[in-house]
């Protein structure tokens, strides 16, 4: 390097072949820094929307191979007039609106009534949460066996202590269905809330706390002009998430009851299940599936949006 | 934290409901490992015992006879599994490292897409991944199983390990770049070496994953020996083996079981991790 700092020429031409060196080797190290987790990223998920957004504008079934064609918007139309369609949204919203708004109510009461700082309650708050990591598959099946009209535990429970006469089919009616998939997501779920709101509890500042106190102000008032205004934010952002997470919902409601009775327990996720890998209707799976990408894109755009301010 | 004086009845009331939570919350768990250690007749009892009476492990010697084995579905879990962090942990390793130190064009745009991708339905993909899968013969194949679990565990790791990178300072690499140190041996011999945590963190996360993930396998694998196990699930308590709940039970204390253990034992990291995005971990 000395030697080509004795010329001037030479040094101003190497400053300028640096330059151009780095920027191409600057592209380069990013490609190979980013490149292949993009990549995975772009064939597993990226392409599969696309050409499902593709596929959703055929008329395609694997029961008819040879009958695979173009079709405009027939299968948006379809959708439009499917009350099926329609009944699955509807489900999908009382679910998930029943789960998240349960779950966030009972995990902030168990949030605030755990914060005090007893060894016992840090070691439930923690302990509490395993619910949450249970697989979903597994909180399928357990549920499966304990609302089980014969041998199922919920049943017998409700028998013995006399809150009901007799055993109550659950997963063989329309209503009842609904109401135990609930339950089994709010048991799941609870726990997720709850870590959240100790989370945000632990964030409030003491001083505003003490504060609240010498004013004289209520627990109540506390709790909704201090402690209130620290959670509003977590309280958004942990529903938002679970709104998508309860949108995308498979395993829980696939292992108790596949949709059923009929179409009483069938989201729209389970609705795109059952028209591709029951009726075979890959193109009008490919529709509902489209739409629902797009519904799920607007939410975590929101989602982002929120958390922005975060990073 | 002021804590204001409560009275009895009002502590009582709490003590009530926290006592009603807590069995809410565990007895489930209970009821599962219960079960799998009751002799099957007991299972179907049909007003149940709350302890089992003469406890064994008949369902569990049971997964590993007949013609659908569960130990088989456990090898392809901890085959795929294993397989999904060592690939996850390097692509999120030099994508982390890139969003946190690199500076071009489109970083934000890239990022936050990167962050959008794991809200999308797995539902939705399945059929366009069937048929790609198919033309490109990974149907039935660890490779593609281990894809398409990395696919969906990358965003989490990205965003993870970007969080760790992001919080050593800078200064370390300037003086390792004014040594002459290139990209890689500074992300291998200074930046790794400092979010080991994070690094283990990211693994347990991925394995969880993958471990977890039902409808992939489901759909990409249609051998039996291939299967993993939420799939083998599917399978194995299917037709006349529904009520099979002893065996169930047994399994689903296998499929728990190590993500339990995980979190109990990595508690701080993964609370950290659930909470990365909604509250500053």
């Amino acid at each position: 390097m000395k030697k080509i700092m004795d010329s001037p020429d030479s040094k101003s031409e190497f400053k300028l072949g640096r330059k151009l060196k780095t920027g191409a080797r600057a592209v380069v190290t990013l490609t190979s820094f980013l490149g292949p987790a993009l990549s995975v990223m772009g064939i597993v998920i990226l392409y599969p929307i696309v050409e499902g957004a593709r596929l959703s504008l055929f008329s395609y079934k694997l029961t008819r191979p040879s009958d695979v064609g173009f079709s405009w918007f027939d299968n948006y139309n379809y959708m439009i007039s499917d009350a099926v369609f329609w009944e699955a949204m509807q489900n999908t919203f009382v679910f998930t609106g029943c789960v998240v708004g349960i779950s966030c109510l009972v995990g902030l009461i168990m949030a605030l009534l755990l914060q005090r700082p007893l060894i016992i309650f840090k070691f439930l708050r923690g302990i509490v949460l395993i619910p949450w990591v249970i697989p979903g598959i597994v909180i399928g099946y357990l549920f499966l066996y304990m609302f089980d009209f014969e041998i199922g535990i919920i049943n017998n429970m409700l028998v013995q202590s006399g809150l009901i006469r007799k055993a109550l089919p659950w997963l063989a009616d329309r209503e009842l269905a609904m109401v135990a998939i609930i339950i089994a997501h709010v048991w799941n779920q609870t726990p997720f809330f709850l870590l959240m709101f100790t989370a945000g509890l632990m964030s409030i500042p003491e001083e505003a706390l003490e504060a609240a106190y010498l004013e004289g102000s209520s627990s109540w008032q506390e709790f909704r002009y201090v402690v209130f205004a620290y959670l509003k934010k977590i309280m958004v952002i942990a529903t938002l998430l679970m709104v998508i997470r309860n949108f995308n919902n498979f395993p829980v409601i696939y292992a108790m009851t596949g949709g059923g009775p009929s179409f009483s327990t069938t989201t729209a996720v389970i609705y795109i299940y059952r028209v591709a890998f029951e009726r075979f209707d890959i193109g009008y799976a490919s529709a509902i599936g489209t739409i629902w990408v797009l519904i799920l894109l607007t939410l975590s755009i929101i989602y982002t949006r929120f958390l922005k301010d975060e990073f | 934290m002021v804590h204001r004086k409560i009275s009895v009845a009002a502590s009582l009331l709490i003590a009530a409901i926290l006592t009603i939570f807590i069995i809410w919350t565990f007895f489930p768990i209970y009821w599962m490992f219960s079960t799998s250690i009751k002799f099957a007749l007991e299972v179907f009892n049909i007003s149940p015992e709350l302890f089992p009476k003469n406890p064994t492990l008949e369902h569990y010697y049971a997964l590993d006879k007949g013609s659908i084995k569960v130990s088989v579905f456990l090898k392809n879990s901890i085959i795929t599994g294993l397989g999904t962090v060592i690939l996850a942990m390097f692509l999120a390793l030099f994508a982390g490292y890139a969003l946190s130190r690199f500076r071009f064009r489109m970083k934000k745009f890239i990022s936050l897409g990167i962050l959008t991708t794991q809200m999308f339905p797995l539902v939705v993909l399945l059929i366009p991944l069937y048929l790609l899968y198919k033309r490109l013969n990974l149907l039935n194949s660890y490779i593609g199983l281990i894809l398409s679990f990395t696919s969906f565990t990358l965003p989490f790791s990205i965003w993870m390990l970007k969080g760790f990178i992001d919080s050593i300072p800078i200064e370390l690499e300037e003086s390792a770049i004014i040594d002459g140190c290139s990209k890689l041996q500074i992300l291998f011999h200074i930046v790794t070496p400092l979010i080991v945590p994070g690094l283990v963190a990211t693994m347990v996360f991925a394995f969880l994953d993958a471990w977890n993930n039902l409808l992939f396998p489901l759909m990409l694998v249609t051998r039996p020996s291939m299967k993993t196990l939420p799939p083998g699930m599917v399978l194995a308590f299917a037709g006349e083996f529904k009520h099979n709940w002893g065996g169930m039970m047994a399994t689903s204390v296998i499929v728990s079981l190590p993500v339990v253990v995980v979190f109990v034992t990595m508690q701080k990291y993964l609370v950290q991790g659930l909470t990365a995005g909604a509250v500053k971990g």
